[in-house]
């Protein structure tokens, strides 16, 4: 099959999988319905579900697509940006740094809203931002650019910033349930606030990466060879280096930590479609969607009616995975 | 015309200078070689040449234009550049790579035009690679891998060609057949070609001028039959070789002397 038919089979399995995912997403949950009652209130206006179905599983589908999107396409970016499959959020500390300003700001009793944005996603964005800055300096002080120092560096800050998290959420351990939240994932706190929260980033972020793309092929090749075929090499690093952190920051701000989704969907795509980023952002942030939003499902059905957080699923599918492709490259 | 005009270069990293004081020009649709051990500055000089590195000091004139006012995208339409083999990350086929030289010329957002696609199947079949172009980039020979950067570099449509020792790492039938290569693209396309190399006979009946290099300075430049000489090449590599005449071309060609024979040759001298 040709490339382009590959592209075009798995973009209408995507969108089968996609309705599918809404579809039971919205029939599932703690309070039970069935398909009549979504249909009724799809074509009569039955309104006596309709909180359920609107506010509180349409919201959580749509969070989980969106996250799930983010998170996958800030993925792709980091790997073509470090020129390495292994790379992702988590892997640069962006993630861990982006939990531990959400978790600072509730530490120290900060929740007010500001020109629609929580403090606390702001406080998440910033902490993100920090650590890859340093992260970003530390590794390239001796005016070369070392990738393995990078994520080296970049794993070990976000481990402190992980363990800087847990220490504030036991210092104030009221709530086991946040702790849990921050670290593992969690969309039980969905609403549609939180989707404003993510929904204008991704988007944005997404036309960004696409206009960038082919500037991203070339950097995949190295500096020296995308400069000398005519890439703004520095100028292009630094965007994509700041979306790649927003997406992460504003995903982490509204769910917590989903660690594994940004590191093994770009990969799952490049084997069905090949490394060109003009189509790797797009197919990855869509399947990325989608396997959250059946993770999601996972989360809340295999112990109903008790939920598991999201975390625990992607990493049960997602380490093995991770292994599996550690093994193969070898 | 001078198409390149280096003027009192000096140029390497944050840590110090490793080229120092270059001076050299080159005619259009001439083939130069940079000759030199390894460490004597071969790669710092040709990535300098295109402004590749921070630290670079000194003249440099393409085309008749100052390099350090033109931008990435103006020095791309100049020089092309195929840099050492090295593996990449990701698993681009030998089409995708190609088409990656036409990127200077293309819009952001726009696809494959005609235009690029018929320069795009001409640069493959002149490197005879048009059976590769679904094949991954990994999946092929070193010498096939060459071609494939050679392309890329073709498809950029530049007068200026810069290649970084492109038969290092390969066997000796592709080694050959890269320069017949290159050749051809200088006899038929016009291209002015630069390219590093350490292996000096490899290079000899392809060039009509020779810089030798020698910790970051120029030792000697000049065409072949008057730069090949014993003592240059002893200055040069320190090493001890015969110069004799390639029976076929007629060229100048060292050869080396093994350790036991100059050990004879002193005891007689």
């Amino acid at each position: 099959m040709t490339i382009r038919g590959k592209r075009r089979l798995l973009f209408i399995i995507l969108l089968i999988l996609l309705a599918a995912g809404f579809f039971f997403s919205l029939l599932k949950g703690p309070v039970p319905t069935s398909f009549k009652d979504f249909m009724n209130l799809l074509f009569r206006g039955d309104k006596t579900y309709s909180t359920i179905f609107i506010d509180l599983r349409l919201s959580r589908v749509l969070l989980a697509f969106l996250v799930g999107a983010s998170l996958s396409l800030s993925g792709a970016i980091l790997q073509g940006y470090f020129q390495n499959p292994m790379a992702g959020p988590f892997v640069v500390g962006v993630s861990s740094g982006a939990s531990f300003g959400a978790v600072l700001s509730m530490f120290l009793g900060l929740s007010m809203t500001f020109h629609g944005f929580s403090l606390q996603s702001i406080f998440a964005f910033f902490s993100g931002f920090a650590i890859v800055y340093v992260v970003y300096l530390l590794s390239q002080r001796k005016g070369v650019f070392k990738v393995e120092t990078l994520l080296l560096v970049g794993i070990a800050a976000g481990a402190m910033a992980s363990s800087l998290t847990s220490f504030l959420i036991f210092l104030k351990s009221e709530s086991f349930e946040q702790a849990v939240f921050w670290l593992l994932g969690s969309f039980t706190l969905s609403d549609w606030r939180q989707i404003t929260a993510v929904a204008p980033y991704f988007f944005l972020s997404l036309i960004v990466a696409q206009w960038l793309a082919k500037d991203m092929n070339l950097l995949a090749l190295g500096d020296e060879t995308a400069q000398s075929l005519g890439c703004a090499v520095n100028r292009v690093r630094k965007i994509f280096l700041g979306i790649a952190t927003l997406l992460a920051a504003s995903s982490v701000s509204v769910s917590g930590i989903i660690g594994f989704v940004g590191l093994i969907v770009p990969h799952w795509v490049r084997i069905l479609i090949g490394p060109d980023h003009r189509y790797l952002f797009f197919f990855s942030s869509l399947t990325g969607g989608i396997f959250l939003i059946f993770s999601d499902l996972l989360a809340r059905t295999l112990l109903f009616p008790t939920e598991l957080p999201i975390g625990i699923i992607t990493a049960a599918i997602g380490a093995p995975f991770f292994i599996y492709l550690l093994n193969q490259s070898r | 015309m001078a198409i390149l005009e280096v003027d009192s270069l000096s140029a390497g990293y944050e840590d110090g200078l490793v080229v120092k004081d270059i001076s050299f020009s080159l005619k259009k649709g001439e083939f130069i070689s940079i000759l030199g051990r390894n460490g004597s500055g071969k790669s710092t000089l040709i990535k300098a040449l295109q402004r590749l590195l921070k630290n670079v000091l000194g003249g440099i004139s393409v085309d008749g234009e100052d390099i350090f006012g033109l931008n990435r995208r103006q020095i791309a339409k100049k020089i092309a550049f195929v840099p050492q083999i090295f593996s990449y990350a990701f698993e681009f086929n030998a089409m995708e790579i190609v088409l990656m030289g036409r990127y200077v010329h293309q819009g952001r957002l726009s696809s494959l035009s005609s235009s690029d696609s018929r320069i795009i199947e001409e640069v493959m079949e002149l490197t005879q690679i048009s059976h590769l172009k679904d094949k991954k980039i990994a999946h092929l020979s070193g010498g096939e891998r060459q071609r494939v950067f050679i392309a890329r570099a073709l498809a950029q449509d530049t007068p200026l060609l810069f290649l970084d020792e492109p038969s290092s790492h390969l066997d000796i039938n592709y080694q050959v057949e890269i320069y017949k290569i290159l050749k051809s693209l200088q006899r038929e396309k016009g291209k002015t070609i630069l390219s590093t190399e350490h292996n000096i006979n490899l290079v000899i009946p392809y060039s009509q001028k020779i810089i030798f290099l020698k910790e970051g300075k120029i030792q000697a430049q000049g065409p072949p039959k008057k730069l090949i000489t014993k003592a240059n090449i002893k200055e040069v590599f320190q090493a001890e070789v015969e110069i004799r005449e390639n029976i076929h071309s007629k060229l100048p060609e060292i050869s080396l002397i093994p350790e036991v024979q100059r050990t004879d040759e002193t005891q007689s001298s």
